[in-house]
């Protein structure tokens, strides 16, 4: 906890912090929900960028602890803001359908499987945004545009499948279609879960080998 | 009682420079200076010892554990100060120590607000509003707020003015007092040594030319003397006839 705490008071650009509560989108009458999760992606940049210009690697090495724990913080912060973001914005889902909201004119409504797509995202951007970033500790900018890739041709794919009229139900909130879509969702967290665990054992294989 | 610091035969090869077999070790009680023209290898030496760059070959035994085996336990019981590098320059002091206080198995809230005070340092101002002088001594105050044996610094010295300079070395002088602390500082300021070193280690290109008590370093260099010199060489002449007759070899 120590390690997140230093990354929140310390490390974390104010921006990302808002980015985590941006959640509450779901809540716009028309607008590309998947856009959300580019936000969930800019938060671990802003903050990586903001880490190199406040000489954030050079206190963490100081600290009692090691250079992998220093990966840690940073990954732990990306989770949480991650896993936040989509949390928060559940409630707001909910509200969107008991108030009858029109279905969303623009994009994909937050489904179970919008939501499935979007730990999707997060997995992917994550393992190639960190392993970029950590094979030199500081170019942050070219680590995004790397990750960057991947994440929009995702966004594009997840809005454009429920364009299609077989896959029509990934944009329905009928109860049944909800339940068809339960498999997306967990097919998405183990995918995220699994892809995690290889960002960090990838990041601090690379960091180690990283001259400060 | 054991010694604080042993570096033993470290090596890391850069493009364009060697770290070449750099050996010395500092005993409690003692200050040691690191002492070589800029881009000698002091802070590739510090940084190595710290593991922040990875050794190519070489010991670290501090606090008579194998410091790359124990990198955590040691880190509990050093003080680390990076002259000229600025943490987090918007954040204020309060925030900065409330993070690392809790990364301090040892730390002492009563100790530190002292040093607070002995420092004069206002804790609701942020780190960038610090001259160079203050932020190396609120560098120290967190050191010694954790009970740090081991202080390891950087260039504390550069840049600042004559009187914080003055300050900076008795906080030195007051820390190894006690007989069981050690501090080692790298500096190119032969005057800071002159004041306040018991033993001093010359870096020259990589590689270490002498390390020795301050009185043993002096009487070593005799050689450099000209027909003139009566009296036992300075340090500023040791390492100005020492870069000198290596620029000369170097040109010829």
């Amino acid at each position: 906890m120590k390690l997140l705490y230093k990354e929140l008071a310390l490390a974390a650009h104010p921006t990302s912090i808002v980015f985590a509560f941006f959640g509450c989108l779901v809540l716009v009458p028309a607008y590309p929900y998947t856009v959300i999760f580019m936000f969930g992606c800019l938060a671990p940049y802003f903050t990586f960028f903001y880490s190199r210009e406040t000489n954030d690697a050079w206190y963490t090495a100081l600290l009692p602890i090691t250079k992998r724990e220093g990966v840690k913080g940073k990954w732990l912060l990306t989770v949480t803001i991650q896993l936040f973001q989509l949390l928060f914005s559940i409630p707001f889902a909910f509200i969107r359908n008991a108030t009858g909201m029109e279905s969303n004119p623009v994009g994909i409504d937050p489904t179970i499987a919008w939501y499935g797509f979007g730990l999707v995202i997060y997995a992917i951007f994550d393992l190639v945004f960190f392993s970029s970033y950590y094979k030199n500790g500081y170019k942050a900018g070219r680590a995004f545009i790397v990750a960057a890739i991947p994440m929009l041709v995702l966004i594009i794919t997840a809005e454009g499948l429920s364009h299609l009229p077989p896959l029509a139900w990934l944009d329905s909130c009928a109860p049944q279609n909800l339940l068809r879509q339960v498999p997306i969702l967990l097919a998405g967290a183990l995918c995220y879960l699994f892809l995690l665990l290889c960002t960090y054992r990838i990041s601090t294989k690379r960091f180690e080998k990283v001259d400060l | 009682m054991t010694t604080l610091l042993q570096v033993e035969q470290l090596c890391k090869h850069y493009p364009g420079f060697v770290l070449h077999d750099v050996s010395f070790s500092v005993e409690p009680g003692r200050i040691m200076g690191l002492i070589g023209k800029n881009g000698a290898g002091k802070s590739t030496i510090l940084k190595s010892i710290l593991n922040m760059v990875r050794r190519d070959a070489g010991a670290v035994t501090m606090l008579g554990l194998d410091y790359f085996q124990n990198e955590k336990e040691c880190k509990q019981k050093i003080g680390v100060v990076f002259g000229g590098v600025d943490f987090y320059p918007l954040k204020k002091l309060s925030t900065i120590t409330s993070v690392t206080r809790r990364f301090y198995s040892n730390w002492d809230q009563q100790r530190y607000e002292k040093y607070l005070r002995q420092f004069s340092l206002d804790e609701s101002k942020p780190f960038k509003s610090l001259s160079n002088g203050m932020k190396v001594k609120y560098l120290l105050a967190l050191a010694l707020s954790h009970h740090a044996q081991l202080y390891l610094l950087d260039e504390p010295t550069s840049g600042l003015d004559p009187v914080s300079r003055d300050e900076i070395l008795q906080i030195f002088t007051h820390i190894v007092k006690d007989g069981n602390r050690s501090v080692l500082f790298s500096t190119h300021i032969t005057s800071d040594l002159d004041r306040c070193a018991n033993d001093i280690t010359y870096i020259q290109n990589g590689r270490v030319l002498k390390s020795a008590d301050k009185e043993t370093f002096l009487n070593s260099f005799d050689h450099l003397k000209t027909l003139g010199d009566n009296a036992p060489l300075t340090l500023e002449q040791i390492m100005l006839r020492t870069e000198r007759r290596a620029l000369d070899e170097t040109a010829l």
